[in-house]
Parts: C-alpha cells; sequence; structure tokens
C-alpha cells in the first residue's frame, strides 16, 4: 500500500514537473474568452470567398450578444445584399430580400457552405465559448509567423460538440488564438483557421484578418477581415428577433 | 374423316403449303424466343435484383423513403428482438444507412454510407472486404459508382460525418474491393462499410435502417418498421417489362398479320379453284356446314403442321440461346436496366409455348373460316359447273 | 409484247387487281415498317437531343470533367457574345442556352412560414424569345394543367411535385438554391402549369422556368450550364467537322474554362446505345423483309397457278412453252413494279402522316430511364422510296418463276383439262 502511494505521488510530481513550465491550459481558454467574447458587439467586415474562377468580396454587418444571439446583414455585393441571418440558440433562420422570405436552415442544408465561402452554417452554429465545451492542456511553445505561442489541445468535455478536438496556438503576450485546427473524433484534420492580423481596440486585441479553410476541400480558403467593431453598446432586443429580418 | 382428308388436300398443293406452314411457324418461333427474352429478363433481373439487394423482403424503419434524402438522418432505430434473432441465426441481415460527405477532385459530394455485417452471405455483396485491418476502415464501392468517381482499389476516399449528436469527423477510407453488380440499388451513389464500424461512428449501436430477411414467408409486424414484400420492392422492375413486353406485342401483331395474309390468300384461292370438287362433295351428300368444316380445318392445319416444323429448327435454337445468351456487352447498364447481365438467358416455360400456340390457332382459325362463308350460300348445281353463287 | 402484255393485264381485272392489291398491300406494310423503324433512331436521337445533348454541345472544360453532376457555377461565360458568334460562323444553326440546377421548391402557408419543401431539379431555359425550346421540351404536350409561362416570374412544375407538396396552380413558391457563387438565393415564382414528361428521371422533381429569371436569381448574369447547337436536321458527319473546327480554335488545354463542343455521338454513352440500336434495328428490318418476301412470293406462285386453265388454253391453240413462261414472268413483274409504285405512294403516304403526326404511346413508354418523348413517330428516308421493290418486285417475281416451272411440268391435255375447273 504504501508503495502504491509513492508511486502514485511520483507519477503525479512527475506530471508536474512536465508541465511546470507551461500555464495552466484551462486558465489560458477562460483568459481568452475573456479578452474575446464581450456581452454584445457591433462589427463590420468583409468575407472574401476564393473560388476557381476569382474572388468575391461580400461585406457584413453583425450584431453578437454572448453565445446564443447573433443577426448580420449582408451589404454587398448588390447580389447578396439585404440577406440577413438570425440565429437564436440553435437555430439560425435567413431572410432572402427578393423573395421576401424567412427560411429556417435545418437538416442537411445546414451542411452546405455559408454564401459559398469555406464555412459552412454548422460552423455559424457552433458555441464559440471555449470554456463550455472543452478542457484544455497546454502542450508546448510554438511559434507561428514568428509570434510565440502557447500550444494548447482541446478536448470536448460534451457529447455534442461539433469538432472532438482543437489544437490552438495561442499568443503568449495579447493571449488571442492565432491559429486554429479543427479535428475529427478519429484525430483528422478538418479545418483550419489563421489570424494574420491583430488589432487593439479599447483594452483588448482582436484579430483583424483571418482565413478560414475547409481542409478537405480543394481551394485557397475564406478571408475574413473586420474592418470595424464596438464592443458592450447596447443592442435592442427587438434585433433578435425574426422581424427584424424582414426590416 | 376430315382429318385425312384435309391433310391430303393441303399435302396435296405441295411446296406452296410448305412455304405458308414455315411463315407460320417462324411466327411462332419469333413469339416464342421473343417471349422467352422478357420471361428471362424478368427472371434474370429479380434474381440478381434479391441475390443483391432484397433477399426474401426487407424490413424498413418507418421513415426511410429512398427518394427522399431529407429522411436519411434520422431513419434508424434499434432491432427489434425477434429480428435480431433472425440476425444471429443468419437468417437476416441489418444495414444502417448514414448521409456522409465525400470530396471527389476536392468538390463536395454527398453521398450514403451503408454499414453491413462483413460475415453476412444472404446477399452476394462482397463483403468479406470489410473486415477493418491494421486501424483502417475497408468499404466497397460499385464500378459504376467508382467510374465516376475515378476511383480505384487500394486508392482513399475522404469521408466526412456526423454522429448521433452531430460532432464531425472524417477519415480517409480505403477502397478494398470495387465489385461489379448489375443492381443499381447496391452501387449509385453509395459506399459500404462494416456495421459494426459505422454504428460505432454514428454512436448507434444495435441500430439499423434496413433489415433484410431470408424468408420471403416471414411477414411479422413490427411497430416502427415497414414490412416490404418481394412484390413492393420489384415494383419498378415488373412495371419496366411490362411496359416492354406491350410495346414488342406490336411486333407479334405484324408477325401474325403477315402469316394471316397468307393463309388467307390460300383460302381464298381453295375456295375458288375447288368449286367443282365442293360441288361434287353437296352431290355425294356433305352438308355445306360440313364442307365449311373441312376447308376451315385446312387452314387451321396449317398452323398444326407449324407447330412441328417450328419445333424442328426452333428448338434447337431455342434451346442455343438459352444456353448460351443474349450478349448484350458489359454496357447494358448504361441502358438502365437494373438488374441486366452482359447476357441474358432467356426462359421458354410450357405456359409460354401453348399460349403462342393457341394464340395462333385461335387467329388461323378465324382467319381460315373467314372466307369460307361463301361456301354457305353456293348452290350445288352452281359449285358443279364450277360457277360461284353470285 | 409488254404493251399487249400490259393492256391484257389492264382488261382482265382478276389477273391484275387482286394480286396488286396482296403486293401493294405488301409494299405498304415494308415502307411503313421501314420508315417507322426509322424513326426509332431518329426519335432516339431526337429526343436525346432536346433534352440532354444537342446535335452538338458547347461547354467548359471544367464542366466537362464533371458532366454528371452539372455543375454551373463552372458554367459558360458572355453567352450572348458567344452565341452571336456563332450564329454568325454557322448561320444554318441553331443555339440554345440552358442551365441546369439543383434547388429546394418551398411552399409558404399565407404566413411566409415553409408549409412542405421539396428537393427539385430546375430547366432554366429560353422560354420567351421564340418557342423553338418550347418545341424541344415538348411543353404543349407535358402540360398536364394550367398554362406555359408567358412572363418571367413563372415556372413550371412537375405535376408529381405539385401532388407530393400539395401545390395548385397559382400558388407562389419560393426556390431555393445557391448563386454561381455559392450564395444562398431564393426566388419566388408563380406556378403557372404543371408537367408530365412521362419520364420518369424528370417526372420526379423537374421545374422549367425562363432562363433570364434563373440567371438573376442564380447570380449567372449572361452565363450558361451549356449551349446546345441544333442542325436544321440532325446529320451526323457535320456535327463532328464543326466539332473538330471549333475546338481546334477554341479548346485550350491549358486553361481549364475554355470553351470545349462535343458532338451528340460523343457525349455520355450515345456512341454504345446508338450502336446497339442500330444492331438490333438491322436484325429487325431484315427478318421483316424476310417474311414478306416469303408471303409475297406465295402470292406469286398462286397468281401463277390460279392461271393453269387459261395456260391450258393457249398451249392448246399453240403458243410454246417458253413464250407463255416470258410472257408470265413479264406481266408478273409489271404486276410487281404498279403493285410496288402504288404500295411505295400509299407506304409513303402513311409514313409522312406518322411522321408528322406521330403516334402517341404515352402509356408504353412510362418507366424507360432514356429521356424520350412519349409521341413515336416514322421517319422517312431516301431508302424507304425503294426498299418496297424487295419484296414486291423480286419477291413476286421469283413467286411467278416458281409457279411457272408447273407449265413444263404439265402436258398440254392436262393444261386443257383445269380449263373446266
Amino acid at each position: 500500500m504504501k508503495k502504491l502511494n509513492f508511486i502514485l505521488i511520483f507519477i503525479l510530481i512527475s506530471t508536474f514537473f512536465l508541465y511546470a513550465e507551461y500555464p495552466d491550459g484551462n486558465k489560458i481558454l477562460k483568459q481568452i474568452d475573456e479578452n474575446l467574447y464581450a456581452k454584445n458587439m457591433i462589427s463590420t467586415s468583409q468575407m472574401i470567398v476564393h473560388g476557381r474562377r476569382g474572388s468575391r468580396t461580400m461585406k457584413l454587418r453583425s450584431w453578437t450578444e454572448g453565445d446564443d444571439r447573433s443577426f448580420s446583414e449582408y451589404l454587398a455585393p448588390p447580389k447578396d445584399a439585404g440577406t440577413k441571418m438570425l440565429k437564436l440558440d440553435d437555430k439560425l433562420w435567413i431572410y432572402n430580400p427578393s423573395a421576401d422570405r424567412i427560411i429556417q436552415i435545418s437538416g442537411h442544408m445546414l451542411r452546405q457552405s455559408m454564401m459559398g465561402s469555406d464555412i459552412s452554417y454548422e460552423d455559424m452554429m457552433e458555441e464559440n465559448e471555449l470554456t463550455e465545451i472543452y478542457t484544455a492542456q497546454t502542450v508546448g511553445e510554438e511559434s507561428f509567423n514568428n509570434v510565440s505561442c502557447w500550444k494548447l489541445v482541446l478536448t470536448a468535455i460534451t457529447d455534442d460538440a461539433a469538432y472532438q478536438t482543437k489544437k490552438v496556438w495561442i499568443d503568449k503576450e495579447k493571449l488571442i488564438p492565432l491559429k486554429e485546427e479543427r479535428y475529427g473524433k478519429s484525430g483528422k484534420l478538418l479545418k483550419t483557421t489563421e489570424i494574420l492580423e491583430v488589432v487593439k481596440i479599447g483594452k483588448r486585441w482582436y484579430p483583424k484578418r483571418m482565413i478560414f479553410k475547409d481542409v478537405l476541400k480543394k481551394g485557397k480558403g475564406t478571408e475574413f477581415i473586420i474592418d470595424d467593431i464596438q464592443f458592450d453598446v447596447d443592442i435592442p432586443e427587438s434585433r433578435f428577433s425574426k422581424a427584424a429580418l424582414r426590416k | 374423316m376430315i382429318f385425312k382428308l384435309a391433310m391430303k388436300n393441303i399435302l396435296g398443293a405441295g411446296f406452296r403449303t410448305w412455304l405458308n406452314i414455315f411463315i407460320l411457324s417462324l411466327s411462332y418461333f419469333a413469339i416464342i424466343a421473343l417471349q422467352g427474352f422478357y420471361v428471362g429478363w424478368q427472371d434474370d433481373a429479380s434474381r440478381e435484383m434479391k441475390n443483391w439487394d432484397f433477399a426474401g423482403g426487407q424490413y424498413w424503419q418507418e421513415t426511410y423513403d429512398p427518394y427522399d434524402p431529407f429522411t436519411l438522418e434520422d431513419s434508424h432505430a434499434a432491432i427489434p428482438e425477434d429480428l435480431q434473432k433472425l440476425i444471429v441465426e443468419g437468417e437476416a441481415i441489418s444495414i444502417l444507412f448514414s448521409p456522409a460527405t465525400i470530396y471527389p477532385e476536392g468538390r463536395m459530394r454527398n453521398i450514403v454510407l451503408k454499414g453491413i455485417d462483413p460475415d453476412q452471405n444472404l446477399i452476394e455483396l462482397p463483403t468479406k472486404y470489410l473486415v477493418d485491418s491494421d486501424g483502417e476502415i475497408n468499404c466497397i464501392i460499385g464500378s459504376g459508382f467508382a467510374d465516376n468517381l475515378n476511383i480505384k482499389e487500394e486508392d482513399y476516399i475522404v469521408l466526412r460525418w456526423r454522429d448521433k449528436n452531430g460532432t464531425y469527423d472524417a477519415r480517409d477510407i480505403k477502397v478494398a474491393h470495387i465489385f461489379s453488380t448489375t443492381v443499381l440499388t447496391v452501387e449509385s451513389n453509395q459506399i459500404w462499410i462494416s456495421l459494426p464500424t459505422l454504428q460505432e461512428m454514428l454512436g448507434l449501436p444495435n441500430e439499423a435502417t434496413i433489415i433484410t430477411i431470408k424468408d420471403e414467408m416471414y411477414s411479422k409486424e413490427f411497430s416502427g418498421w415497414q414490412y416490404r414484400d418481394l412484390d413492393f420492392l420489384l415494383l419498378d422492375l415488373t412495371n419496366l417489362i411490362q411496359a416492354k413486353t406491350v410495346g414488342s406485342s406490336i411486333m407479334y401483331a405484324i408477325l401474325l398479320f403477315l402469316a394471316m395474309i397468307a393463309i388467307f390468300d390460300t383460302q381464298i384461292l381453295a375456295i375458288f379453284r375447288r368449286r367443282k370438287e365442293m360441288g361434287t362433295m353437296m352431290a355425294m351428300g356433305m352438308t355445306r356446314p360440313k364442307i365449311i368444316q373441312l376447308f376451315t380445318f385446312e387452314g387451321v392445319l396449317h398452323a398444326v403442321l407449324a407447330i412441328f416444323m417450328g419445333a424442328i429448327y426452333g428448338i434447337p435454337l431455342l434451346r442455343h440461346f438459352e444456353k448460351v445468351g443474349m450478349k448484350f456487352g458489359a454496357d447494358a447498364k448504361d441502358w438502365g436496366l437494373s438488374g441486366l447481365n452482359d447476357a441474358l438467358y432467356p426462359v421458354y416455360g410450357w405456359k409460354l409455348v401453348v399460349g403462342t400456340i393457341i394464340l395462333v390457332l385461335i387467329t388461323t382459325t378465324i382467319v381460315s373460316f373467314l372466307p369460307t362463308r361463301r361456301i354457305a350460300k353456293l348452290k350445288p348445281t352452281d359449285a358443279l359447273r364450277g360457277k360461284m353463287t353470285k | 409484247m409488254i404493251k399487249f402484255l400490259a393492256k391484257g393485264l389492264l382488261r382482265d381485272r382478276s389477273r391484275s387487281l387482286f394480286p396488286i392489291m396482296i403486293i401493294a398491300t405488301g409494299v405498304i406494310f415494308t415502307v411503313l415498317m421501314y420508315s417507322w423503324m426509322m424513326g426509332f433512331t431518329t426519335m432516339f436521337i431526337r429526343e436525346n437531343a432536346r433534352f440532354e445533348t444537342g446535335h452538338v454541345k458547347i461547354i467548359t472544360r471544367a464542366y466537362n470533367d464533371l458532366i454528371d453532376q452539372k455543375p454551373y457555377d463552372l458554367g459558360l461565360m458572355n453567352v450572348t457574345e458567344k452565341i452571336e458568334m456563332l450564329t454568325s460562323e454557322y448561320p444554318q444553326m441553331h443555339w440554345q442556352p440552358r442551365i441546369y440546377f439543383g434547388g429546394l421548391l418551398d411552399l409558404p402557408d399565407e404566413n411566409g412560414e415553409t408549409l412542405s419543401q421539396g428537393e427539385v431539379i430546375g430547366f432554366g431555359v429560353d422560354l420567351f424569345s421564340d418557342s423553338f425550346e418550347e418545341e424541344l421540351l415538348n411543353l404543349e404536350e407535358a402540360l398536364s394543367n394550367g398554362n406555359l409561362p408567358t412572363k418571367q416570374g413563372e415556372i413550371l412544375i412537375s405535376s408529381e411535385v405539385a401532388e407530393k407538396l400539395g401545390i395548385k396552380i397559382n400558388d407562389k413558391v419560393t426556390i431555393i438554391g445557391s448563386t454561381m457563387y455559392g450564395s444562398m438565393a431564393m426566388n419566388n415564382f408563380t406556378v403557372s402549369g404543371m408537367v408530365r414528361f412521362g419520364v420518369q428521371a424528370m417526372d420526379r422533381g423537374a421545374v422549367v422556368v425562363d432562363i433570364s429569371d434563373v440567371r438573376s436569381f442564380l447570380d449567372m448574369e449572361d452565363s450558361a450550364s451549356e449551349i446546345l447547337g441544333f442542325l436544321p436536321e440532325y446529320k451526323e458527319r457535320p456535327t463532328f467537322e464543326i466539332a473538330d473546327v471549333f475546338n481546334a480554335k477554341y479548346n485550350d488545354e491549358n486553361d481549364e474554362f475554355s470553351d470545349i463542343m462535343l458532338p451528340l455521338r460523343k457525349q455520355s454513352n450515345m456512341e454504345f446505345m446508338l450502336n446497339t440500336m442500330d444492331d438490333r434495328l438491322g436484325i429487325f428490318i431484315f427478318v421483316f423483309i424476310f417474311i414478306m418476301s416469303l408471303v409475297l412470293w406465295n402470292s406469286g406462285l398462286m397468281n401463277g397457278i390460279r392461271r393453269y386453265g387459261e395456260i391450258g388454253v393457249r398451249l392448246a391453240i399453240g403458243e410454246s412453252k417458253g413464250h407463255i413462261y416470258r410472257s408470265l414472268i413479264v406481266e408478273s413483274i409489271l404486276i410487281g413494279i404498279a403493285a410496288t409504285i402504288i404500295g411505295t405512294a400509299i407506304g409513303l403516304v402513311f409514313s409522312y402522316l406518322l411522321q408528322y403526326k406521330g403516334f402517341d404511346m404515352g402509356s408504353l413508354m412510362k418507366d424507360a430511364k432514356i429521356i424520350m418523348g412519349s409521341t413515336m413517330r416514322a421517319q422517312v428516308t431516301p431508302v424507304s422510296y425503294y426498299i418496297g421493290f424487295i419484296p414486291g418486285v423480286i419477291a413476286s417475281v421469283i413467286g411467278a418463276i416458281f409457279s411457272g416451272i408447273g407449265i413444263y411440268k404439265r402436258n398440254t391435255a392436262q393444261l386443257f383439262k383445269e380449263l373446266e375447273t
């Protein structure tokens, strides 16, 4: 019995030493969440889709409240302008101005790509607050684009996480994830996100330019540029209603 | 008496008679050969479909609809206990369906992923290749679909799916075998993997979408499952072949029509030339109906003799077709004829043969009789002088 | 002698009328049958050309690689300019742009919420500039309910889909699809009519709209999936020649969006289908003509036999056997020719009738996977004009030759005796 205790203590100590130099992953996650996920925000951004026949830039304005509610409106190009999306919890509606119809996206339509990008509607639906879904372990230091990063491995703690594991590279100073790899249950890389530019807004750092890529698909991925972002602004309750889609 | 007389009369005409008989025998032959072809097709195709897909019938999870891809995601349920017993005994197999995505040439393509027991031997699908080894998932796909995707054996396919909770997963799965089948329902737009693997991938242990059973008579009801018997499963095929059969009956009609022109012609000539003979018969006390009978019978006798002549060259030829089959080339599937092998073996049942004979005999009788009605008006005196009573 | 024999034939109707009737009937059937069979191939080609292949088809190379999936995002651009150029280069041809797309048909309730939904395959075709597409897709005939679209924003849906989703004429439906660039797009249409093509593949979910609607709907301004080209009449060789010239000029192996032209025969599995079809039709026509020849041979034989009495008299008055035999054969040739001309003429009339009016076989064709209209039509070809001579003249003359041999076999007395009968 004594011997067993000793071994256990030894193992504990040795693992402690192994990771001693790295900060606790979950703590980092929490910091990221605190940094990135404001109670609410309004942003204007561009989405550049690189297709086989050249690129296309879309402009959109988004209102987000926490994780559950978001509303976005496409401003350009003319064909897409006026298209609005509303996400409430696990439901997603799209409003199309030319048809003046609100359609709920469900079932196999969720699997389709959003506006031709490498992001699917399902990706849109994913919960963003990392700490709620994942437990993290810091596994090392690596530099990404010449920025020194912590490398974290995130493992889902809930059954219904869209991705079982993620690897995240986090800027040590700014505490912002610069690169993210999403893996399937059996370990296949499915999607990557790379943040190429960050910007300081108020007291927090925020991604400015990033690239999403569906690794399984051929192509150059989808670029996302945030032109303007405001945090903790009051968003009227009516913004997150189906009625707002038609306005 | 009439038989002997009629026989003598028509054989007396010699060459002409044999020509008519030959034409008639061709009708028999063509009808039997073609019908046999359709029967053979139906037999072959339904056998292939049973061998590859339907076995003795299927239970479908109640929301499953093969024509509605929306239903796929939720069409699965726990296997009823009684059926589970059958599965253990090897009398049934369960198959699980799931929508999935593959990326041929980097483009997304939605397919149906099907899980089946690698050890099954109820249907012909070469499932033995599905035993996973070296931690790899093996799959089999049909040759048509493989061509469509430009995939060879030993290639890897990127497969992405979501489990029952919606969690993504993706794997490179190995194409262990490409099978060639004539049954499109087990090949188009689908990939087969091992059932336990799929159940694990989806987090749906012991669930299935369809359960194929061996025994055609088994038809117990289970709530949540729809029993689909062979009549239902083979309906498309039955309809198709029926349509084709109706189409080809136009050809029989033309053929029979030709033969009947020949018979009609002969009858007219016979009645025209043999008035004197008729007169003599009447003078000797034969009634008109009796004479009509004789002439009609002579016509029919052509058809009877044609049976024998047809048999002489027809039986060896048909037997030959039966053995060798009709070659369709490897592209028979391009015609959209599911279940049609590259060679088709006709089947000639006695029903078909007897049916054809009766059809031709009845038609010949009518055609032989029609011209003889003139005899009814014939006066013996006119007839004796070789005149037709107007 | 021919003049003399012809006079005899004309004056003695029993010698000419009945045989001519029989031979002519046989010839009518032969001509009709042949044209009908030819019509089968022509119809097969035409139906495929109309729905699927055109006589030639222009697509991009990238599209061609995935042609089974009909990826409209890899379709053709600058279509107006292209068609103008094609029209000036090939003034005899007609060019028709098309867009094929997949989408969801969504029927809203009075509050605009989804009532029912189903997958559809869309045909974006030019419905308004002229009636060319209307004829190609056989819309007039396929229309089972309502009217063809007369203005933008109107849609034809297959009656099977309408039934399944509970859609009525004049309902407003929304089609949800994605644009050429992948954005989600929606467009409202008013159901102007319902169609039933008689082709399972299409009846299960086809919708037809004007191409201008589809272009604005799918953000495909001046684009098309394919451009189908039609000659005034399908001939195989020109399609190959035109395609060769076109491809030499425009097909660039280094540019995946350069254009490529495919002639009908080289598309999907047309080559195989046409070959097997030709083989089978050939066998069928051969068998038919063979049997028809036997029948007419038989009738030629009987014509001879019918006249043994007359021959007896002629022998009795001193005509030589050879002379009679020759005259019989010349007569049969005259009859054969006359009957064949009459038969061919009538047969051609019927064939042309069938060519232009067609014969509705809708119920028989319902399950064919191959795209086919339900109206069968004959096709008169140059061969239709002389095919009847094989059974009509040759076979009946052979019949006469055989029956005439009897003249030599019998002696005068016997033949004379037959005069009495």
